[in-house]
C-alpha cells in the first residue's frame, strides 16, 4: 500500500489535569474516506482541532504527505487540510458567493499595490476566483442562492455551503465534523452522495458522526474513539461486529443491540 | 374612508402654511417667510417653509388618489416631513421668541398654525401607513447604457443642488434666525428622500450605481467639483467644505479599519493628527523643528508614509489583543499621543503653542486661498482647496471601493464576521489586520497633511479622544462599511455644528445621545452596508442560533 | 527619600481611588462582559452630587460637622449614582443584551459623553473645576525621615482604610451571600442560571448598584482630598481604574484593588522620577504599562486563561 496521505500517530492532548486525547494514531490514504464515531465527549472534536493546528498536541505528531504539520492553523489549510465545523461557522453577513472566495483566498495571490490599482492582472485573477467559486457552488448544489447571505440560507445549505467553503482551499484531505447534524433522512442521503462525489475527485475525507448507520454505509475504514483512546479501528464490518464497541459506545442491552447490528446488516 | 383623513391631513398641511405662526415680531426682528401673515390673505406670497407646508399638503391630497408604488411610506413620509417642519418652527418661535405665547395667543392676535400643522403631521403618519398600497411597479434592472447613464447623471446633478440647497437654507451667518430655518429645511429634506426611497428610486439608482461604476464615480467628481457654482460656492461654505473633506476623508479610512475588518479603534485622529504634524514640519511653518520647505506633494507622502508606519505600530496589538481589549489598547495610544504633543515632544509638536505660520499652498503662483476666475467667471477664494479635498477624497473612496470588493477586502470580513473561521480558511489574519490599520492610518496622515496647509496652524487639540468619538459616530451614523455612510455621517456631523451655531454647546451630548440612540433603534447606520453588519445587528440569523 | 516615600503615599492613595471605581468596571465585566465605559462618569456624577449635598441640602451649621456631613454626602453621592447605574442599564444596555459585543461598547462610549456633557453645561458653574470640602477632620500625621519631612492627611488615611474594608468586603459578599452566588451563577452560563430560577435581569441591576455604590464613595473621597473637582475626572479616572482591573485581572475583586495600588503607584512615582518625563508624562505610563500587560498577559495577575473555542 502507497504511503498515507495523512498519519497523526500517538497523538495526545492534556488540558490542565484532562486527558481528552490519550495517544490516538490514524492512518488516511490517498481516496479513502475514514469515519471517526464515538460518544460525546470522547475528544473526537479535540482530535479534529489537533489536526488542523487549531491546538497542538501535547505528544505525537501529525502529517499530512509525509511531512510535520505546521502550527499555524492558517499554514495548516495552506498545507492542504480543510474543515467543516459543528457548529457551522459561516460568515453570516457575507452571501454564499464570497463565503466560498474568502476559501480561494489562500490560492489566489492579489496583494494590496495591486488591488488598489485594479489592473488587469488583478481582474483576471478575480473574474478566474469566482468562476471556481460558482462551480464550487454548483457541485455542493446551491448555484441558485450564490447571492443570499449565508444567515439567510436554510440549515442544510448552510452545510454544504460551509464544504464548498472548504473545497474552494483546495484540499488534499477534508476533515467534515459532523456534516449530516441536524438533517432529514433525505438530506443526509444527499450529504452522503455529495461526500463520494468529493472523494472521486481524489480528496481524502475524515467524517465525525454520530450516526452510525451513515459511517457504515460511507467509510472505508472507521476508529471509535471513547474517553479520548482509540478503542477500535477497521472496516465498517469489523467495526459493527465488534463486541466492545458495541457495549462501551451503544452502551445498550444485548438485545436491543442485535437488533441495531441486524439492522445495520441488512443494508 | 380612510383617503378622508389622509386629504384632510394634507388640507390641514396647506391650511397651517396659510395661517399665521407668530403673534408678534420677535426679539431679532420678523420670523421669516412673513410668518405673521394672516389667515388666507396672501396666498400666492407664501415662501420658506410655509411654501414647502403648502407644497407637501397639495401632493398629499394628489397622492391619495394617484396610484404610485410604494403609497403608505411615501404619505408616511409626508407626514413626518409636514409635521417635523411644523414642529421645528413652533419650537424655534417658542425658544427664540419667549414662550408659547409667541405661537398661540397674544395682543388679541392668534398664531395656531404649528398646532395644526403638526396634528396634520400625527394624522398623516397614523393615516398614511393604512393607505391602500399603490400599483405594483418594479424599476428595469438591466436597462440599457444609455437610459442608466442619463439617470445617474440626473440624479447626482440633482443631488448636488440638493446639498447645495440643504447649505444654503440656513441664509447664512447674518440671518438670526439660520438654525431653525436650517432645521426646517432638513426636515423636508429628509421627507423627500424618505419618500423617494419609498418608490424604490433611491435603490434603483444604487444598483445601477454598482453596475456602472466608473462612470458613477466620473459623474460624482464632476458634481462635486460643481459646488463652487453653485448658490454655494462662497468662501464660507468652501471652507466648511474642506473641513468636510477632511474629516470625511478620515472617516473612510477608520471605516476601513472598524467599518470592514471590524477593529475598532479609538484613537483613530492621532494618525491626522501625525500627519499634519509631519506636514506641518516640513513645509517651513516658522516654528517647524526642521528648516525644510517641501513641495506640498512630498511633505503629504511622507506623512502618510510616517502616520502608516505608526499605524502599524499600533495595530501590532491586534496580534494578541481581540475585541473591546483591542479598542481600549487604541485609546490608550490615542492618549500617549496627545499628552506627548501636549507636551512638545521632542519640539517636534509645538506643544501648548501649536505649529502656526504653515504656508497655504500655491500653485503656478497663484495661493490656494485666493480667489480665481474661469472663464470670466469669479469663484470664491479657498475654492483651490476645495478642489485639492475633493480629489482626495475621491481618492480615499477609490481605494476604499477597491479594497472593499477584493481578496483583501473579503478577508477583512471574513475576519470581523468570524476570526477563527477565517483562519481556518488559511487568512493570515495578523497580518491582514495590520494592513488594516496601515491603509487606514495612511489615509488618515493624507488628511492630515491638507488639514495642516488649510488651517496653516496645528495643534494637539484638534486630536484628541473627543474627535476620535466624533469619527467614530460620524462612520457609524452614516452605516459602517459603506462609503456614501462615511462621507453623509462626516457631513451631517460637521455641517450640523455650522448651521446651528446656537446649540454649539450641546453638540457633544447629543453626540453622545445619538451613539446610544444609533445602535439602540437602527445599529445598520443611515446608509445600511449591503451586507447588515453582523457586529452590531442583534443575533437572530440561523448562523449563530444554529451556533448554540 | 522623603520625596519618594511620600509619593508612594499619595500613590496608595490615589490607587485607593481607582480601587473603588475599579471594582465596578471588574464585576460588570464578570458578570456580563460589558467594559462599562460610562462606569468612570458614574463616579464623576457620585461627587457632583455629594458637592450638590454639601452646598444645597445639608443645613450650613450641619455641614461643618464632619460626622453628619461626610456621611450625608456619601449617602446621597452614592443613592443618586446608583439611580444612575440603573437608568443606564435598563435603558442603554439592557436592550442590547445578546447584541454583537461592539454594539454595547459603543453605546457605552456613548453614554460617558453624554452624561459628561449634561453635567458640565447643567450643573451651575461646571465649566470650571469646582471647589469641593474636606469632610473630614482637617489636618495629618507628619512624617519625619531623614532630613525630610511630609505630611498625610488624615482623610486619606481613612480613604485607604474605607477602600480596603470595602474591597474586603465586598469579596465576602460575592464568595458566602446567595446573590454573589447567583453572580457568580450568571457569569459563568446565564442561561443556565435562568432555568435555575435566578433571575439575570434583576442580579445585573445589583451588579451595577454596587459598583455604582462604590463609584459613589471613591467621588466624594476624591473631592474630600483634591479639594476641587471637575468633568474630566470620571474619564481619566475611569482609564485608570479599567487598566487597573485588567492588570489585576478583570473579573477579580483582589486583582483590582491590587492592580489600582499599582497604577497609583506607578504614576505618583513616574512623576517623581525626571529621566521618566516628570509629572508632564505620568499618563503615558499608566497607558504603557495597561498596553503591555493587555499585549502580554491580558488575563492580568489573577485572572483565569481563556481557552481557545473552536
Amino acid at each position: 500500500m502507497s504511503a498515507p496521505v495523512l498519519c497523526a500517530s500517538e497523538v495526545s492532548m492534556v488540558f490542565g489535569g484532562l486527558v481528552a486525547l490519550d495517544s490516538v494514531s490514524l492512518e488516511l490514504h490517498s481516496g479513502q474516506i475514514v469515519g471517526l464515531i464515538g460518544p460525546n465527549g470522547a475528544g473526537k472534536t479535540t482530535f479534529f482541532n489537533c489536526l488542523t493546528g487549531l491546538y497542538v498536541p501535547t505528544k505525537g505528531r501529525v502529517e499530512l504527505s509525509g511531512s510535520v504539520l505546521p502550527k499555524d492553523p492558517a499554514k495548516v489549510t495552506v498545507a492542504g487540510i480543510a474543515r467543516t465545523f459543528q457548529n457551522i461557522r459561516l460568515f453570516p453577513s457575507m452571501t454564499a458567493l464570497e463565503n466560498v472566495l474568502v476559501g480561494r483566498h489562500i490560492r489566489t495571490k492579489q496583494g494590496p499595490l495591486s488591488t488598489l490599482l485594479h489592473g488587469p492582472s488583478f481582474r483576471h485573477g478575480e473574474r478566474a476566483a469566482r468562476s471556481r467559486a460558482q462551480e464550487l457552488l454548483a457541485f455542493v448544489g446551491l448555484s441558485t442562492v450564490h447571492d443570499e447571505l449565508a444567515r439567510n440560507l436554510p440549515y442544510g445549505d448552510q452545510r454544504r455551503l460551509e464544504i464548498a467553503r472548504a473545497l474552494a482551499t483546495e484540499p488534499t484531505v477534508l476533515l467534515l465534523d459532523e456534516p449530516t447534524a441536524g438533517m432529514n433522512p433525505q438530506e443526509t442521503e444527499a450529504t452522503r452522495q455529495l461526500i463520494f462525489a468529493i472523494r472521486d475527485t481524489g480528496v481524502s475525507v475524515v467524517v465525525i458522526e454520530h450516526d452510525t448507520k451513515f459511517i457504515f454505509s460511507l467509510c472505508d475504514r472507521v476508529s471509535v474513539l471513547v474517553q479520548g483512546r482509540l478503542l477500535v479501528q477497521g472496516s465498517p464490518e469489523e467495526v459493527r461486529g465488534d463486541p466492545r464497541v458495541i457495549e462501551a459506545y451503544l452502551g445498550k442491552p444485548p438485545e436491543e443491540v442485535a437488533e441495531i447490528v441486524e439492522e445495520a446488516e441488512n443494508e | 374612508m380612510n383617503r378622508l383623513w389622509t386629504v384632510l391631513s394634507g388640507l390641514g398641511f396647506a391650511v397651517a402654511a396659510m395661517m399665521p405662526w407668530v403673534t408678534f415680531a420677535l426679539n431679532d426682528g420678523n420670523y421669516p417667510a412673513k410668518s405673521t401673515l394672516q389667515f388666507f390673505d396672501a396666498p400666492f406670497l407664501l415662501t420658506g417653509f410655509r411654501l414647502h407646508l403648502l407644497v407637501i399638503g397639495l401632493l398629499v391630497v394628489l397622492f391619495t388618489f394617484l396610484p404610485l408604488p410604494g403609497r403608505p411610506r411615501i404619505l408616511r413620509a409626508a407626514g413626518w416631513a409636514g409635521g417635523l417642519i411644523s414642529l421645528v418652527n413652533g419650537a424655534y418661535i417658542t425658544f427664540k421668541g419667549g414662550g408659547l405665547g409667541a405661537i398661540t395667543a397674544a395682543d388679541g392676535k392668534v398664531a395656531f398654525a404649528a398646532f395644526v400643522g403638526v396634528a396634520a403631521g400625527a394624522l398623516l403618519i397614523w393615516s398614511g401607513a393604512k393607505a391602500a398600497p399603490g400599483i405594483e411597479f418594479s424599476w428595469p434592472e438591466r436597462p440599457s447604457r444609455w437610459l442608466a447613464y442619463l439617470a445617474l447623471l440626473v440624479s447626482f446633478a440633482g443631488l448636488l443642488l440638493f446639498v447645495a440647497a440643504i447649505l444654503t437654507s440656513g441664509g447664512g451667518i447674518t440671518n438670526p434666525y439660520s438654525a431653525g430655518q436650517f432645521m426646517s429645511f432638513l426636515a423636508m429634506a429628509a421627507g423627500l428622500i424618505a419618500a423617494l426611497g419609498a418608490t424604490g428610486v433611491l435603490r434603483w439608482i444604487g444598483e445601477l450605481s454598482e453596475q456602472h461604476r466608473y462612470f458613477s464615480l466620473l459623474v460624482m467628481l464632476g458634481c462635486a467639483l460643481g459646488l463652487p457654482f453653485t448658490s454655494a460656492g462662497n468662501e464660507y461654505w468652501m471652507t466648511v467644505a474642506v473641513n468636510i473633506g477632511v474629516y470625511a476623508a478620515t472617516a473612510i479610512g477608520l471605516n476601513i479599519v472598524v467599518g470592514l475588518a471590524g477593529l475598532l479603534d479609538l484613537g483613530y485622529v492621532a494618525f491626522m493628527g501625525i500627519g499634519a504634524f509631519v506636514a506641518a514640519n516640513l513645509s517651513g511653518a516658522a516654528a517647524a523643528a526642521f528648516d525644510i520647505h517641501l513641495p506640498f506633494i512630498f511633505a503629504a507622502i511622507a506623512a502618510a508614509l510616517v502616520a502608516g508606519v505608526f499605524g502599524a505600530i499600533v495595530g501590532s496589538p491586534t496580534l494578541r489583543v481581540r475585541g473591546d481589549y483591542l479598542a481600549i489598547v487604541t485609546m490608550a495610544f490615542g492618549e500617549i499621543f496627545v499628552r506627548s504633543s501636549q507636551n512638545n515632544i521632542g519640539g517636534l509638536t509645538g506643544g501648548s503653542n501649536a505649529i502656526p505660520g504653515i504656508p497655504p499652498l500655491e500653485l503656478f503662483g497663484t495661493g490656494f486661498q485666493e480667489s480665481i476666475s474661469i472663464g470670466g467667471y469669479k469663484l470664491a477664494g479657498g475654492v483651490l482647496y476645495y478642489v485639492l479635498i475633493v480629489l482626495l477624497v475621491a481618492l480615499v473612496m477609490g481605494v476604499f471601493a477597491n479594497l472593499k470588493d477584493s481578496r483583501i477586502g473579503r478577508a477583512w470580513i471574513a475576519i470581523r464576521e468570524d476570526e477563527d473561521a477565517a483562519r481556518a480558511m488559511g487568512i493570515q489574519t495578523g497580518r491582514a489586520k495590520i494592513l488594516a490599520f496601515l491603509i487606514g492610518a495612511t489615509l488618515a496622515g493624507l488628511a492630515g497633511a491638507v488639514f495642516a496647509h488649510k488651517t496653516s496652524s496645528v495643534s494637539y487639540e484638534s486630536f484628541r479622544f473627543t474627535e476620535s468619538v466624533t469619527l467614530l459616530a460620524a462612520v457609524i451614523l452614516g452605516g459602517m462599511g459603506t462609503i456614501p455612510g462615511a462621507v453623509l455621517g462626516a457631513s451631517l456631523l460637521f455641517v450640523l455644528p455650522e448651521t446651528l451655531r446656537e446649540f454649539q454647546d450641546y453638540r457633544l451630548m447629543l453626540f453622545g445621545l445619538a451613539l446610544v440612540l444609533i445602535m439602540r433603534f437602527r445599529p445598520q447606520g443611515l446608509v445600511a452596508d449591503r451586507h447588515r453588519r453582523a457586529e452590531l445587528t442583534t443575533v437572530d440569523d440561523p448562523v449563530e442560533v444554529a451556533a448554540r | 527619600m522623603a520625596a519618594y516615600l511620600e509619593q508612594l503615599v499619595n500613590g496608595l492613595v490615589l490607587g485607593s481611588i481607582i480601587g473603588l471605581i475599579a471594582l465596578g468596571y471588574t464585576m460588570v465585566y464578570g458578570v456580563i462582559q460589558l467594559i462599562n465605559f460610562a462606569h468612570g462618569e458614574v463616579f464623576m456624577v457620585g461627587a457632583y452630587a455629594s458637592l450638590a449635598c454639601y452646598l444645597w441640602i445639608l443645613p450650613p451649621d450641619l455641614a461643618g460637622t464632619w460626622y453628619i456631613a461626610l456621611p450625608a454626602m456619601i449617602l446621597f453621592g452614592s443613592l443618586v449614582a446608583a439611580l444612575l447605574a440603573i437608568a443606564m442599564e435598563r435603558f442603554a444596555y439592557r436592550p442590547l443584551r445578546g447584541a454583537p459585543r461592539l454594539a454595547p461598547l459603543i453605546t457605552a462610549l456613548g453614554v460617558s459623553v453624554f452624561l459628561q456633557e449634561v453635567v458640565r453645561l447643567f450643573f451651575p458653574d461646571a465649566k470650571q473645576a469646582k471647589p469641593y470640602p474636606t469632610p473630614f477632620i482637617e489636618g495629618g500625621i507628619t512624617v519625619h525621615l531623614g532630613d525630610g519631612q511630609f505630611t498625610i492627611a488624615y482623610i486619606r488615611i481613612l480613604l485607604v482604610v474605607v477602600a480596603i474594608g470595602l474591597a474586603a468586603l465586598l469579596q465576602l459578599y460575592i464568595s458566602r451571600s446567595r446573590m454573589g452566588r447567583a453572580m457568580r451563577a450568571i457569569a459563568n452560563d446565564p442561561d443556565t442560571a435562568r432555568l435555575m430560577g435566578i433571575n439575570p435581569d434583576r442580579i445585573i441591576v445589583w451588579t451595577f448598584v454596587i459598583g455604582a455604590v462604590l463609584a459613589g464613595v471613591a467621588g466624594v473621597f476624591y473631592g474630600g482630598y483634591q479639594n476641587t473637582i471637575n468633568t474630566d475626572m470620571g474619564f481619566q479616572n475611569g482609564i485608570f481604574a479599567f487598566t487597573a482591573a485588567v492588570l489585576g485581572g478583570i473579573g477579580s475583586i483582589r486583582g483590582a484593588v491590587v492592580g489600582a495600588m499599582i497604577i497609583g503607584v506607578v504614576k505618583t512615582i513616574a512623576g517623581q522620577l525626571p529621566f521618566l518625563g516628570g509629572t508632564q508624562y505620568d499618563y503615558v505610563w499608566i497607558f504603557v504599562v495597561l498596553i503591555f500587560m493587555l499585549v502580554f498577559r491580558p488575563q492580568g495577575f489573577f485572572g483565569e486563561t481563556e481557552r481557545v473555542r473552536a
